[in-house]
């Protein structure tokens, strides 16, 4: 079978190059580059388990699935207990009434969270991924 | 003090019950209650058990048959009662027959008592030179030590016989004599008494002629004269008429004697189970005497006792008939005995042998049985009396070691009967010791002693017996230092010293209200932690380490210094370090309210141990407090 020779196609090259910067720009946005998640840390866990204390106003990124509900009351908010993504003992973390929805086990969630008094983990918001 | 006292009390009386049962102090005769009721299944005084045992004992190790009875000394044989003599007598005698060795001489002498009989018997040469021949065998018989001289009673007897007779041939001929004289003397007699009267008429007829005038002429005979000889011929008459009538009596008397004689020896001869003797003199009594004297006028009141339950009339030849019976029936106990003995049936053999024995025991067949197999008989003999001695002395540990020691030499012999027994018995008495503390204990003295007399009546040797008297005279002597140990005791926190001398303290404080509740609640404290201690032990053994370790820190709470509970935690501890290490996390964070922590160390040991129960329980509480402090803050904020 003879090859046919390929005439190159200018205008459609530019067309194809302009979507692509337009594809990545929507990505950059929806991908929340820039946003409140993106400059923390990961809570080192490991290092937390040990002393809680060392880590208290500090804030940290938790990337972590429900493993169940500790407690929960209304117009205080929840206590669950996550695994976290990076491994390591299950975390208690608490869910204020006015930050998390419906949450189920088994979810997985991004969370900012501060270290409050006690050790407390504290989630001022989360995201699920 | 009243409880010191009570104590000190009961040692001694421990102390006095213990050397009445062991027979090291005199018996004072103790009033003991009567049974309620005479009901058999009523045990009284704990005897119950004992008698149960000692019948058993009885029943296993006595050797004796039933047809003896050595308590009325008897023994009965096919309704004929023999005259046993005692145990002890009748055993000496059986033991030297088990001992003995049959001889040649016994051999020999059974052959030629049986010729005796042989020659006495109805079918053989009966003339007065074969009987004096077979007399005079007796007299060899005699020179045999296994006659024992009865042979020359027989002869004896036979030759008394047989002077009586030629006594009474030479008393007759002098009877003879006299009747002569005494016929010659009644005639003399009547002639005088005819003359006399003729001499009375001739005087009548002289008086007659002489009043006619023609008196005083012819002879004149005496009248007097005659009439005193007279008198005199019947005086000698009525002397020989005396003499005669004596000599009769006495030749009557004479053989009855001898008849007698004869017969009291054949009676003898089968009471004293002399059965061959009785044959040959029954023969003999066969041939000296006639048809019509064979019926027995003595010995009657023997021969009842000897045979009990019957009217019928003894003679010679039932005495005969019995003896042959006898010798029978000897021969087949021991064909009995040396089948069963064939046949490892040594129990059976045993107690036919003894039957058989005396039965038989002046018996030439007793030899038919070995002399190996009388040995081993006389072994097993031996242990089943001892047997008997030691289970009427309640010595448990010896009745055992002889049932074994028995049942290897008798198969028929029922060991393990007898060991089920004795393990019974032995329970029962330290059940009864078991009690007994058990009541001392509770300050319960009567009960207790009580209880003690039981286990010593059921075993007297029971070595729990001699440490309860040890345990108690050790209670009475710490009684009175009882309340300054346990309150330094307690003083310290020193729990597991208390328990360890809870005996004691208990003991001591039975009446102290302020401290006896604080004992008990050492001992309830120290006894759950050594539960959960050996259930700890128990859960380690099944490969689960956490669930020990719980069941530790659960004894913990109750006394964290206790020695043996901490001594199980530091051997378990390397096993389950992550464990503890959240656990100990857990529980320093709580005290320290910071509850978030704690909640984090909990959740982390739980991910290590999902099933522990520390954790859940830990999980609620921290988590409980952490929603409560929340739920405050929300509401300052709120406010």
């Amino acid at each position: 079978m003879p090859l046919l020779p390929v005439k190159p196609r200018k205008s459609a090259s530019i067309w194809s190059a302009a979507s692509l910067m337009v594809s990545l720009f929507v990505v950059a946005l929806t991908s929340g580059c820039g946003d409140k998640f993106s400059d923390l840390e990961v809570l080192p866990t490991e290092s937390y388990m040990k002393k809680p204390g060392d880590f208290l106003g500090n804030t940290y990124t938790i990337r972590a699935q429900i493993d169940s509900q500790v407690k929960w009351e209304k117009g205080v908010g929840r206590i669950l207990a996550v695994l976290p993504e990076s491994g390591g003992a299950r975390l208690p973390v608490f869910v204020p009434d006015a930050v998390g929805g419906n949450l189920h086990i088994g979810q997985r969630y991004k969370m900012r969270a501060r270290i409050e008094a006690g050790g407390l983990i504290y989630v001022e918001s989360l995201r699920k991924y | 003090m009243l409880k010191v006292c009570a104590s000190i009390s009961l040692g001694l009386v421990l102390g006095q019950i213990t050397s009445h049962a062991q027979g090291y102090a005199p018996a004072a005769a103790p009033a003991r209650p009567a049974p309620a009721s005479a009901g058999m299944s009523a045990p009284v005084g704990g005897m119950f058990e004992s008698n149960t045992f000692l019948e058993m004992a009885n029943r296993a190790f006595d050797p004796s048959s039933d047809s003896m009875d050595f308590e009325n000394g008897s023994f009965a044989w096919k309704g004929r009662t023999f005259n046993l003599t005692s145990q002890r007598a009748f055993r000496a005698r059986f033991e030297r027959f088990l001992l003995a060795s049959p001889t040649e001489e016994e051999e020999s002498y059974a052959l030629l008592m049986n010729d005796v009989l042989q020659r006495l018997s109805v079918a053989n040469d009966r003339s007065d030179d074969a009987i004096i021949e077979t007399w005079e065998m007796l007299f060899r018989a005699a020179r045999f030590d296994t006659d024992g001289g009865n042979s020359t009673i027989v002869a004896n007897q036979v030759f008394n016989a047989w002077r009586i007779r030629k006594e009474m041939r030479g008393e007759a001929m002098t009877q003879r004599e006299l009747a002569d004289v005494r016929r010659y003397q009644q005639e003399v007699v009547a002639n005088r008494a005819l003359m006399l009267e003729k001499i009375q008429e001739q005087r009548e007829k002289d008086s007659v002629r002489a009043t006619s005038g023609n008196s005083g002429k012819g002879k004149k005979t005496d009248p007097g004269a005659l009439a005193s000889e007279g008198a005199f011929r019947a005086l000698e008459l009525a002397e020989t008429e005396a003499k005669l009538i004596a000599m009769e009596g006495q030749a009557a008397l004479t053989g009855i004697q001898a008849k007698l004689q004869m017969q009291s020896q054949i009676v003898a001869f089968l009471v004293q189970r002399r059965y061959q003797h009785a044959l040959v003199l029954s023969g003999f009594y066969q041939l000296l005497f006639k048809g019509s004297q064979q019926q027995l006028e003595v010995g009657k009141g023997e021969l009842k006792s000897f045979f009990p339950n019957t009217d019928m009339v003894f003679t010679v030849d039932m005495m005969a008939f019995v003896a042959n019976e006898a010798i029978t029936d000897v021969n087949k106990g021991v064909d009995a005995v040396n089948t069963a003995y064939a046949e490892d049936r040594a129990i059976i053999a045993l107690e036919r042998l003894q039957e058989t024995f005396f039965l038989g025991e002046y018996m030439p067949e007793l030899n038919a049985i070995p002399v190996d197999q009388r040995r081993k008989l006389l072994d097993l003999y031996r242990d089943m009396m001892e047997a008997v001695e030691l289970a009427e002395a309640k010595d448990y540990n010896g009745v055992a070691q002889y049932a074994e020691r028995i049942a290897l030499i008798a198969k028929d012999f029922p060991k393990m009967r007898v060991l089920s027994s004795v393990e019974t018995a032995k329970s029962m008495s330290d059940m009864a010791v078991f009690a007994a503390s058990q009541y001392r204990n509770l300050g319960d003295i009567d009960k207790a002693r009580a209880e003690l007399q039981q286990a010593i009546d059921i075993w007297p040797s029971n070595p729990s017996i001699r440490e309860f008297q040890q345990e108690t005279t050790k209670l009475a002597t710490a009684g009175s230092q009882g309340v300054q140990i346990f309150d330094d005791l307690y003083k310290r926190g020193d729990h597991r010293g208390i328990y360890d001398r809870r005996m004691d303290l208990g003991f001591a404080l039975a009446e102290d209200t302020a401290r006896r509740p604080l004992l008990m609640e050492v001992i309830e404290q120290v006894s759950t932690i050594d539960l959960l201690v050996a259930q700890s032990a128990e859960a380690l053994k099944q490969g689960d380490p956490y669930v020990a370790w719980e069941l530790l820190a659960e004894a913990a709470k109750f006394d964290a210094d206790d020695a043996p509970m901490n001594r199980a935690r530091a051997e378990l501890a390397p096993r389950v370090a992550d464990f503890v290490v959240y656990l100990d996390r857990a529980q320093r964070q709580a005290e320290e309210a910071q509850h978030a922590g704690s909640l984090a160390a909990f959740l982390a040991a739980q991910d290590i141990y999902p099933a522990s129960r520390m954790c859940r329980e830990g999980i609620e509480r921290e988590s409980s407090a952490l929603m409560a402090h929340l739920s405050q803050q929300t509401e300052a904020g709120e406010e």
